[in-house]
């Protein structure tokens, strides 16, 4: 296998899950790419397909009703792993990539001893007898920061507090060094104090393992903490993205001027209101043929309605798909960031 | 084509960005509508409905007599004459099984009614007092619930004798304990949750209150009570009818009809069969309509 | 724990007294009294002798204390119709008929019911996911007694490989004469077949999309032990409410299958009571069996705690 710098590059995935109602279209073509030992942040509010993105990654869209459409490309190692075997998938799952869930409490399983959920993933993947993988997940433990893990090996979940629950979700998502950590929101269900140690516990194990990371969320707070590159997601498509410094100081997509602005500030005087986005995301089962945004967007123009614009390169790898950014488009100043208007 | 006057900013309008593609649908037509795109459920709607227009008419179709004896026509097979054949006194079985099957889902439908008001009730009452007439309530339907509902029943008959009365009394007289605590643990959950602690902070009369949160709610778990239950009274009505405990001829119940079809069941087995298999079609549409409408009302099922 | 387990057996010891007293004077409002059939035809001097002799010439409330005594000691009355029948006697009888018809029914059905519950989930969408689940309708929908006289007809009757009624004794009362166990073993075990394989079908569902499952698959496990140890362990918890349920199912079934076959069980002879109102018999039948289902109640409960590691002693910390 050769060493190609890219960890990991999506090609076009478009991920669909048939209901009742009919064909939702979570995912409608997004690429990306993520370079080893770096960290990317998928930012987008609820709904936006982001976590369909990571657990198709990950492997763990389902049938019937979840289907990774024919034309989407997962390569890992430069290798599609929407063509692996099983085998390949039981090697790479856990073992070359993990996953961080959002709801630690429900991601474990109830009936099983903390332990013996990390000393699985130890057995499966690196062979270890039960007494080295016991003598392993204590470690792992001791190394999330979770006190006694002799003692705690041996509790179940609910003996676990929100934030001792998600230590716990990525000791086992790092019990086999991982080279690609997926996070899907891991900091969103907890305390604002837990959510910054858990940050710092995620940020040191991968300086420590040089693992490449997704990490998925809503909050830029956490995005700025960690990653080095950000693509900013909108109804199952990605609208722009770039290095950080970029995507947060000169950004190009009204969408990412609104996601900005809707940040809480320390700068904001005590008069001003923070800015909201109006409306809500188009719906995915009859998605909207131009650009997806344009039923939010102030500065929406009749070419929006009708087709999806292209992406414009602004360089250094910083693309954001608008019309106002072709040339026939009225020039718009990049409206102030810091956000909050006076009522 | 691109052309200039399509990239003038038009912005959105408020309407529109609130807009939601999907139509939003309530609660009862999403439920049907699921309901009608289950294609076992509408065709146990279908033969339920069939089933109810025979129990109407069926007796009356061939024209016989369903209790005068005919003795020359004793123990017919099925012919065109008589199309499920006669019985050892030579009655229309056809007529009779109509008959029986009429007053089987009469009892089944008027003792479910019986479970579900008194149950309702009982629930009511055990989440509205609270304290300790909740827990004296909750009590007595333990001990209830302490010993097998066919024992309660037959004691009961015991008591009031082979008749239609008793039978209701009997059927219902521990059905009810399952309604009373489903619609007992629905009314604390509801009188906790916060959108009608917000009704009621907001000034909404308790009249409303009941009428848009409660009966909606109360209606559903109603129905799928009811859709089990049926079913439940069928069986067991044709079964006490079978050990002689129920109903007894002249009375006629598919019970009876099982029973009188088992002593000729050696020579006649067709007696047996008849009336086995409406009981069995019957209680399957129930049992499969039921599943159908579990699917379509339980939140928890929905995709 | 040993304080919740001393607490459930006092509830235990109030509700089988409340049962007891309940079923006492429904039985005392049954219309007649128990003895006028035998007792008409006789002289009215030998009348009395056997009215006293069942103790029926005292008043009511007497009549309540002296059986409630009897049964604290272990007597649970004497037959009005066959004299020198007692219900002691026919449970040292006939109970180990019926518990036997118990046994093999339900140690067959709820096995068969949970594989091929096991089996729908596992191929859902298939072929076998809906001929389980046809079967299990179709069973569910087929009462005791319909399926019984069905066997016997056709097994029994028509092709004679078994014999149509009877039950093994003696010898052979625990162990043995297979022949005459088989029909009514399969007419009891096909509503447990039904109500397991839908009820473990169901609840693996619900339990496959949990997050932890999910979980598990994001380790790479094998499909094989995904099932073992993240997904039946949690679909069990569920299933095992029915335990109380099915020997409910167990007690009112063999009113039905030892009827149709005439086995000597408890459930046959609590039937010819009723039919008889032999009100003694009934009296002490209602109480033993409501007894047995209580004790099934509690076991119910303290094997929650085992399997659900979430569920602390009831009782210990509240």
């Amino acid at each position: 296998m050769g060493e190609t710098k890219k960890i990991l590059e999506v090609k076009n995935l478009r991920v669909s899950y048939h209901t009742y109602a009919g064909e939702v279209k979570s995912v409608r073509g997004v690429s990306f790419s993520l370079e080893r030992g770096k960290a990317l942040a998928i930012v987008g509010e609820s709904g936006c397909g982001k976590s369909v993105t990571a657990k198709s990654v990950m492997g763990l869209i389902k049938g019937p009703q979840g289907e990774i459409k024919e034309g989407s490309e997962i390569l890992y190692n430069g290798e599609n792993i929407l063509h692996y075997d099983k085998k390949q998938w039981q090697s790479y799952k856990g073992g070359e990539c993990a996953i961080v869930f959002q709801d630690a409490l429900a991601s474990l399983n109830p009936t099983m001893r903390v332990g013996k959920q990390i000393m699985e993933n130890l057995i499966a993947h690196k062979h270890m007898s039960k007494e080295e993988a016991k003598q392993e997940a204590i470690n792992m433990l001791r190394l999330v920061g979770i006190p006694e893990p002799e003692k705690r090996v041996r509790q179940y979940p609910h003996e676990f507090s929100g934030g001792m629950r998600q230590r716990v979700m990525i000791a086992i998502a790092f019990a086999c060094d991982p080279k690609l950590l997926i996070c899907d929101e891991p900091t969103t269900a907890l305390d604002v104090t837990i959510q910054g140690q858990i940050l710092d516990i995620i940020r040191d194990l991968q300086k420590k393992s040089g693992t490449s990371v997704i990490m998925i969320t809503h909050d830029l707070g956490v995005v700025a903490n960690i990653a080095q590159d950000i693509a900013v997601m909108y109804s199952g498509m990605i609208v722009e993205k770039g290095k950080c410094e970029d995507i947060f100081y000169t950004p190009r997509h009204p969408y990412t001027w609104a996601l900005i602005r809707s940040v809480p500030r320390l700068d904001l005087k005590n008069k001003q209101v923070l800015d909201t986005i109006p409306g809500t995301p188009p719906d995915l089962l009859n998605p909207p043929a131009g650009c997806p945004f344009c039923t939010r967007c102030k500065y929406c123009m009749q070419i929006c309605r009708e087709e999806m614009p292209e992406f414009t390169d602004f360089g250094n790898g910083h693309v954001a798909a608008c019309w106002l950014h072709h040339e026939m488009a009225p020039k718009v100043e990049m409206p102030d960031l810091r956000g909050g208007h006076h009522q | 084509m691109l052309t200039p006057d399509k990239f003038k900013v038009i912005g959105y309008t408020e309407e529109e960005a609130n807009s939601i593609c999907r139509p939003t649908i309530s609660y009862w037509q999403d439920a049907w509508r699921r309901l009608r795109k289950n294609p076992v459920a509408m065709a146990s709607l279908i033969i339920l409905g069939l089933l109810v227009i025979m129990v109407i008419i069926g007796p009356n179709l061939r024209g016989y007599d369903y209790i005068a004896m005919n003795i020359p026509d004793k123990n017919q097979g099925a012919s065109a004459k008589y199309w499920f054949g006669t019985d050892n006194m030579g009655r229309d079985l056809f007529s009779r099984i109509w008959v029986g099957a009429r007053a089987s889902l009469a009892i089944a439908l008027v003792a479910t009614m019986l479970k579900l008001v008194v149950g309702t009730l009982y629930g009511a009452a055990m989440a509205h007092f609270g304290g300790w007439v909740d827990d004296l309530l909750m009590r007595i339907i333990e001990v209830i619930n302490s010993l097998p509902s066919l024992l309660v029943t037959i004691l009961i008959m015991m008591v009031l004798g082979n008749n239609l009365f008793a039978m209701l009394v009997a059927l219902s007289i521990t059905a009810w304990c399952n309604t009373a605590r489903q619609v007992r643990g629905m009314i604390k959950q509801l009188k906790e949750s916060e959108y009608v602690y917000a009704a009621e902070v907001l000034g909404a009369s308790p009249m409303r209150i009941i009428l848009k949160h409660y009966v909606p709610n109360m209606i559903s778990i109603l129905i799928l009570d009811a859709s089990v239950a049926i079913p439940q009274f069928i069986f067991t009505e044709a079964g006490l009818s079978f050990l002689g405990i129920g109903l007894k001829t002249p009375a006629i119940s598919l019970g009876v009809l099982i029973s009188l079809g088992q002593q000729t069941m050696d020579f006649y087995p067709s007696q047996l069969f008849y009336p086995c298999v409406v009981l069995c079609v019957i209680v399957m549409a129930f049992n499969l309509l039921g599943d159908g409408l579990r699917n379509a009302l339980d939140p928890r099922l929905r995709q | 724990m040993g304080r919740y387990i001393v607490r459930r057996f006092l509830e235990m010891l109030l509700t089988l007294f409340l049962i007891a007293t309940a079923t006492f004077f429904l039985l005392e409002a049954v219309p007649g009294d128990p003895l006028s059939q035998r007792a008409d035809k006789l002289p009215v001097q030998s009348r009395e002798v056997m009215y006293k002799r069942y103790g029926l010439d005292k008043p009511v409330m007497e009549r309540y204390l002296i059986t409630m005594k009897n049964m604290a000691k272990g007597d649970f009355g004497e037959s009005f119709v066959y004299a020198g029948q007692t219900v002691g006697g026919l449970i040292h009888d006939r109970l180990p008929v019926s518990a036997r018809l118990g046994i093999q029914q339900m140690l067959l059905g709820v096995t068969v019911g949970l594989l091929l519950g096991i089996l729908a989930a596992i191929k859902r969408g298939t072929i076998a996911d809906y001929t389980v689940v046809a079967f299990s309708v179709l069973l569910i929908s087929i009462p005791h007694l319909i399926f019984g006289l069905m066997l016997q007809k056709i097994f029994a009757g028509n092709l004679r490989w078994f014999p149509t009624i009877g039950w093994p004794s003696g010898d052979e009362l625990w162990f043995g004469g297979w022949k005459y166990t088989v029909l009514p073993t399969l007419t009891g075990c096909f509503s447990y077949i039904a109500t397991y394989a839908r009820l473990l079908k169901t609840s693996m569902l619900d339990v496959v999309n949990q997050d932890y499952v999910l979980t598990a698959e994001s380790k790479g496990l094998s499909r094989g032990r995904i099932i073992r140890k993240h997904i039946l362990r949690n679909s069990f918890i569920p299933v095992m409410t029915q335990l109380p349920m099915s020997v409910a199912m167990c007690i009112t079934g063999s009113f039905f299958i030892e009827s149709i076959f005439a086995i000597p069980g408890i459930g046959q002879y609590y039937v010819t009571a009723v039919n008889n109102q032999d009100l003694s018999i009934v009296l002490g039948e209602t109480v033993l069996l409501a007894l047995l289902y209580i004790v099934v109640l509690f076991i119910t409960d303290l094997l929650y705690v085992v399997v659900d590691p979430r569920i602390s002693m009831p009782g210990r910390k509240k």
